[in-house]
């Protein structure tokens, strides 16, 4: 199986578990508990139904939209996601340059395994940054004014994981603080030398953005959990995001919104998005899913906010789900980590010209000519 | 396993896929993208209950239905079909004369591998010819003159076809333009020598109404994707479809409506009857089933012209769903095209056979004796 053959979630998935030792790919695709939320929230989109309309003269149908102040040629990003350079030695660089070429916005986490400057100087397409409120009101400031002056044209700030998840595969798997490798997971690492050759031959994992602020920076399993759980402030409320929103001054989306209620209160703090997420089920299992949540969010905030679903995207059609259900855009983590995984930068490309494709195709037979063609009246919700 | 074994659906599929090289076989059996539409097409059927009536008298059945001013024996008709030779080295010589035998419509593509002035001097029995769109306005014309000559009695223009469907069965079995043959592939036409030794041996490979027009036309080689995108109008629009009814002066259907915004439109342009369907789920993945959508259709136009609901029938009974719901006929592709591949014009006999039986049979069950008996009062949905 080599990339060539990648046609979709599942191939791309199929490849990355190859090339990725176990511990690896199964914090990818491992979710919180029993996973419920996870599958869930692919699968809520097969309970509502497309229906074309016909004869439209469509055309090439345009597929730009605009989020956080910034035009993208496609209606879908990637979402931040932590340490890429353990999916491959590029990391963030692969996906950055990958994201920039298709117009569409890279997101950088805080935990990403590059820097913001670095990522600055090497892409100048569309970015935004990915913010977790540290206890150290210092490491927050800091990384904001950094972001400013690297230009970055947005950020979110994460609201799902004041505390980690429980993900049990990575339990298992020894992906834990202090790692505990299994017998297994040390085979899975040996069987994968080019894997093993290319991380100890590229620069030293760290968590670039963090590295002078904290010394845990350096360990690949004590910087997820540990990290999150040490440095994230669990006691983070509404002031806390109002401050940062305020000093940031700019495109700003809370990054975990659920409830009607939170998604109105975000209006109201200065947001001018909303990420409707769980996280991609890592977090809180028995969470609903953002489709299952994204109609009943727009009617509430009306034009007031930018609503972007985060979460289960892995087909164009489930992006014109999305938008006919009310989303501005739609976001992914998982579906972009795999194609990193399995082929870096060409990886990513092969999966944004795969989904690019997609949305046009679909476009064209549901007769829509641009994105705004994609309302309510596209969809019917199975009874 | 041979065709005396072949009682069902199911059994027809599996001699299908004996018969066929994995190619063929794939290009027949799959759909777009996940398949979900192919398989809701089918399941929507489960999520409604017949409610019999006992005690009526139902010696005799009439099953006789008339659409487009034809009166059939049966209340279901043969839809189009692409290269049928392919399937089987008969192709639509096997079909139209089952057709004729049961006296029921015979549903001629525009990509036939036949002649329609073959078929029309081989049965007298109700026929449509079924027709694309193509940029070049000669080709459309002579499709459209020969039909006419030719005797045809109703013309269905496609309309949910204007680009390809990702068939990611194809993409991998290398269905594709050029063919790209796997080697798991190239192994299965080895296995199947029949196949290959009728295909060499029973006359040349065409597609008869387009080979004066395109290079395409000669070559099985060229894929059906490729051709839905390059040779179809994508601007095709209500003017043009009315303008093609008005040429075509008798009696005309849109294939492929699921709005029923499109199905009022197609009354005010003079269509007598539609097609329910979103092609076998082979194009847009998350569309809406037909029999899913049937009643809002019937509901707004059922009294203007012939609504037909295409798409996922694999028995009788869903067929009286159908019609319980209020299409005037069902019509459907794999049910006959499976059979075709089994065992050529003795197996779409049988399979046409065993669905009239089994209509016999439910229509009895449910103390019907003609098909206007059915109706709602018949139907429960669940939950
Ligand atoms: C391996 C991995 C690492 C992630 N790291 C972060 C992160 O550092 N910060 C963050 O806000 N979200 C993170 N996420 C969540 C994603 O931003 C996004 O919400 C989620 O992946 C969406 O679900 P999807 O994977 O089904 O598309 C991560 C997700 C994955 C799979
Ligand atoms: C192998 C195959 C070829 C087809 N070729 C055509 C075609 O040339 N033109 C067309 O309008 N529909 C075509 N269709 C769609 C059928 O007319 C019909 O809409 C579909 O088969 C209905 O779904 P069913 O197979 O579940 O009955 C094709 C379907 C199949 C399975």
């Amino acid at each position: 199986m080599s990339l060539s053959n990648c046609y979709n979630f599942d191939d791309f998935r199929k490849l990355a578990k190859k090339k990725l030792p176990a511990p690896i790919f199964h914090y990818i695709d491992g979710g919180a508990d029993d996973e419920v939320t996870m599958n869930r929230n692919t699968d809520s989109f097969n309970e509502c139904d497309l229906i074309p309309n016909i004869l439209n003269s469509v055309g090439e149908p345009d597929l730009k939209t605009e989020v956080f102040g910034t035009k993208m040629d496609m209606p879908i990003f990637l979402s931040p996601t932590a340490m890429q350079s353990l999916y491959h030695p590029d990391g963030d660089k692969a996906s950055a340059r990958a994201a920039e070429k298709f117009g569409t916005i890279y997101s950088m986490s805080t935990m990403a395994s590059f820097s913001i400057e670095e990522i600055a100087n090497l892409s100048s397409g569309p970015k935004i940054f990915q913010l977790y409120i540290h206890k150290d009101q210092s490491i927050t400031n800091d990384l904001i004014d950094r972001c400013k002056r690297a230009n970055f044209n947005g950020m979110c700030i994460t609201v799902d994981t004041i505390v980690a998840g429980n993900r049990e595969r990575d339990h298992r798997t020894g992906f834990t603080t202090p790692p505990k490798f299994t017998l297994d997971s040390l085979m899975s690492f040996a069987m994968r030398p080019q894997w093993v050759f290319n991380y100890f031959t590229h620069k030293k994992f760290e968590l670039a953005n963090l590295k002078d602020k904290v010394d845990k920076g350096t360990n690949i399993a004590q910087s997820v959990m540990g990290y999150i759980n040490e440095q994230y402030d669990p006691a983070m409320n509404w002031k806390d995001a109002e401050y940062c929103i305020k000093k940031w001054d700019g495109p700003i989306a809370l990054k975990g919104v659920m409830s009607i209620d939170d998604a109105k209160r975000a209006i109201d703090i200065g947001c001018t998005a909303i990420m409707i997420s769980n996280h991609g089920g890592r977090q809180l299992d028995g969470s609903r899913s953002p489709f299952d949540q994204v109609k009943a969010i727009r009617d509430a905030v009306g034009d007031k906010l930018e609503v972007i679903l985060d979460g289960g995207v892995r087909r164009g059609t489930h992006v014109l789900k999305a938008l006919a259900a009310g989303a501005t855009a739609c976001s992914f983590g998982k579906a972009f980590l795999f194609s990193l995984g399995a082929g870096g930068q060409q990886g990513v490309e092969r999966l944004l010209q795969n989904m690019h494709d997609e949305i046009r195709r679909n476009m064209i037979l549901m007769g829509c000519k641009s994105i705004k063609d994609l309302d309510e009246s596209k969809i019917i919700y199975r009874r | 396993m041979n065709l005396k074994d072949c009682h069902n659906f199911g059994d027809f599929r599996k001699l299908a896929k004996k018969k066929l090289p994995s190619p063929i076989f794939h290009y027949i059996d799959g759909a777009a993208d996940d398949e979900i539409t192919y398989a809701r097409n089918t399941s929507a059927f489960d999520d409604v209950d017949l409610v019999p009536n006992v005690l009526r008298g139902v010696e005799n059945v009439d099953l006789s239905t008339t659409i487009f001013g034809k009166k059939l024996d049966l209340p279901f008709y043969l839809a189009p079909t692409a290269l049928q030779r392919l399937f089987h080295y008969d192709g639509e010589r096997a079909v139209g004369k089952a057709a004729k035998k049961f006296n029921t419509m015979f549903g001629v593509s525009a990509l036939a591998t036949v002649s329609v002035e073959e078929i029309s001097a081989m049965i007298d029995t109700p026929k449509m010819f079924q027709f694309y769109f193509h940029k070049d306005r000669g080709l459309n014309d002579s499709c459209l003159e020969r039909a006419k000559a030719a005797k045809f009695d109703v013309m269905a223009l496609t309309v949910d076809t204007i680009t390809g469907g990702n068939r990611e069965r194809d993409l991998r079995t290398g269905f594709t333009s050029p063919p790209k043959l796997t080697l798991s592939s190239l192994f299965s036409f080895a296995t199947k020598p029949m196949w290959g030794i009728n295909y060499l041996t029973k006359g040349k490979f065409e597609l008869p109404h387009l080979q004066d027009f395109v290079k395409e036309g000669t070559s099985t080689n060229s894929s059906i994707g490729s051709y839905f995108s390059t040779m179809l109008d994508q601007s095709m629009n209500w003017k043009d479809a009315e303008k093609l009814c008005s040429q075509w002066g008798g009696h005309f259907a849109l294939k492929g409506i699921m709005s029923v915004e499109d199905a009022k439109k197609a009354v005010d342009i003079g269509c007598t009857g539609i097609m329910v369907s979103n092609h076998g789920g082979r194009q847009l993945d998350g569309s809406r089933s037909p029999f899913d959508q049937l009643a809002e259709i019937v509901d707004a136009v059922g009294d203007k012209l012939d609504v037909i609901c295409e798409g996922g029938i694999h028995r009788g009974t869903h067929m009286l769903k159908a019609l319980s719901l209020g299409a005037k006929a069902c019509s459907g592709g794999r049910l006959y095209l499976y059979a075709l591949a089994a065992a050529g014009q003795a197996g779409v006999e049988r399979a046409l056979n065993q669905y009239k039986t089994e209509l016999q049979r439910d229509m009895k069950l449910m103390g019907c004796t003609k098909i206007s008996d059915l109706n709602r009062s018949n139907l429960r949905f669940r939950g």
